[in-house]
């Protein structure tokens, strides 16, 4: 695969979200605000990039036993640094992220990715493979933020796009949108709407049901 | 070395372990002094808006707030003996923490916990606005158990020690859109010039089960239903009652009545 597809299949083609539906936690818990949903994108992606390269890098000193532990180990110490940046430049951030980027450690896509990508490829595919991953990541994050916050609160990105009724405005908000059963509803539509675009993304069926036996009409 | 042989395994993992963890305590130990100028600030700012001092909406900048938040008159309450202590640092204390300590918190009695705590500090620290030399406003820490987390506000009192000027959550999770309008501060604002005891002196501030009738009797009490989130505002109710009632501040602003407090002479440090 060039490097030009490493980077870019990520995205829609070999989306970790719709295609392989990892990391979808976050993705729901924190996508009712787009500015949460973007600085959790960066550090996701800064995480993955990190991790990746890391791994990349001791690959061939690892041995088979011990993997696991080493890249769970280099995984989490990415997430804690991350974790204290935020809590000192983006201390409003970090609150309403919370516990979500701690759980960075946690998301499928970065020891997917160490696994899947890191452990057989030099240092500059797994970088690469990690950015179009982040940005793949990132993507759905923004679509889903932009449709909750838009449609929950009116607004994007804290800046009131639609008036609200109890402000004199026109549009009553839909609290639902902020719940997190919402994101599984625009998950499930995107993912629909890609493969109907992209049918080769259809998995196929591991069998196929007996034909109910016909009743005799009576 | 064979790559597989566990000596290297041992060696590689003590590596690794050494290399990661000088680099998580390198980042605490740089950014630490930036984390706390935050929290600082953070706490200035819902602060200095309970004290009127700030024009409406005005925001001064970082280093002047909290310039203006370290002149206040802040002192430490032991709340159980209803008097000031003057031997801890109201800067430093950590009254979270003190809640599980074994010298510095206390268990609440299941009959008085009505904000379901469970334990609380002994001591809190209440932030004081001086005007002409005499209290003009008290702010005091509350919190309660809400329906998903833990509230976490300030109210602020005027002279009387009675009628709330102001009210701030700062920090909570209940459930968004609903729960959270507890932070809004068009609710916020209709907390002003509501009393929190009623005339034999027991707290009676609640939230009401609707909209409250302006003029009405029960005006000078209740604040505005939030809608679809009556578990939340029972919260923010219980909360009151239990911070004003005999097992939070109650006595001390008993005491506070009795001893009114005076401004700090300018210059004495």
């Amino acid at each position: 695969m060039s490097s030009k597809q490493t980077l870019i299949a990520p995205l829609i083609k070999e989306n970790p979200v719709t295609l392989h539906v990892l990391g979808i936690c976050s993705a729901l818990a924190i996508t009712n605000s787009l500015t949460s949903s973007l600085i959790m994108s960066v550090a996701l992606t800064s995480v993955l990039m990190f991790s990746n390269m890391a791994i990349s890098l001791v690959r061939k000193h690892l041995p088979s036993s011990v993997r696991l532990i080493v890249q769970i180990t280099i995984i989490a110490s990415a997430v804690a640094v991350i974790d204290q940046v935020l809590t000192a430049y983006l201390p409003d951030a970090a609150r309403t992220l919370s516990v979500y980027i701690a759980l960075i450690v946690t998301n499928c896509i970065v020891l997917g990715r160490a696994e899947a990508c890191a452990m057989q490829n030099g240092i500059g595919v797994s970088i690469l493979d990690a950015l179009g991953n982040g940005l793949g990541y990132s993507l759905v994050l923004i679509v889903v933020a932009t449709i909750r916050e838009l449609f929950g609160n009116g607004a994007l990105m804290g800046y009131q796009v639609f008036e609200l009724t109890h402000e004199g405005g026109w549009y009553q908000e839909n609290a639902l949108f902020l719940l997190a059963p919402s994101a599984f509803f625009i998950i499930g539509f995107l993912v629909w709407g890609i493969r109907t675009w992209k049918p080769e993304q259809n998995e196929k069926p591991e069998f196929k049901p007996e034909p109910l036996p016909v009743r005799e009409s009576r | 070395m064979n790559k597989d042989s566990p000596a290297k395994a041992l060696l590689v993992v003590l590596v690794t372990a050494l290399v990661c963890s000088s680099l998580v305590s390198a980042a605490v130990v740089i950014l630490r002094p930036i984390q706390l100028n935050n929290q600082m600030l953070e706490r200035s700012r819902n602060i200095m808006q309970l004290t009127g001092l700030l024009a409406e909406g005005e925001i001064p900048p970082d280093e002047q707030m909290l310039e203006l938040f370290r002149s206040m008159d802040i002192r430490m309450v032991d709340i159980d003996q209803a008097v000031f202590n003057n031997e801890l640092d109201p800067l430093d204390f950590d009254q979270r923490r003190a809640v599980n300590n074994p010298e510095l918190g206390v268990v609440i009695p299941s009959t008085q916990d009505l904000a379901n705590l469970g334990r609380r500090s002994r001591f809190a620290p209440v932030y004081m606005v001086f005007r002409d030399g005499t209290l003009d406003r008290l702010i005091l820490p509350v919190n309660g158990t809400g329906m998903w987390s833990m509230l976490y506000g300030y109210i602020a009192l005027e002279a009387d020690l009675n009628t709330i000027a102001g009210m701030v959550f700062y920090e909570q999770s209940e459930t968004p859109g609903l729960g959270d309008q507890i932070t809004r501060p068009h609710w916020l604002e209709l907390w002003h010039g509501r009393h929190v005891y009623n005339d034999l002196g027991n707290p009676r501030f609640r939230v009401a089960e609707g909209q409250v009738a302006l003029g009405s009797e029960a005006w000078l009490y209740e604040v505005d239903a939030l809608s679809g989130a009556t578990v939340t505002a029972n919260a923010v109710t219980s909360l009151i009652h239990y911070w004003f009632g005999p097992h939070g501040y109650q006595e001390f602003l008993g005491y506070l009545r009795e001893h009114p407090p005076t401004a700090p002479v300018e210059g004495s440090g």
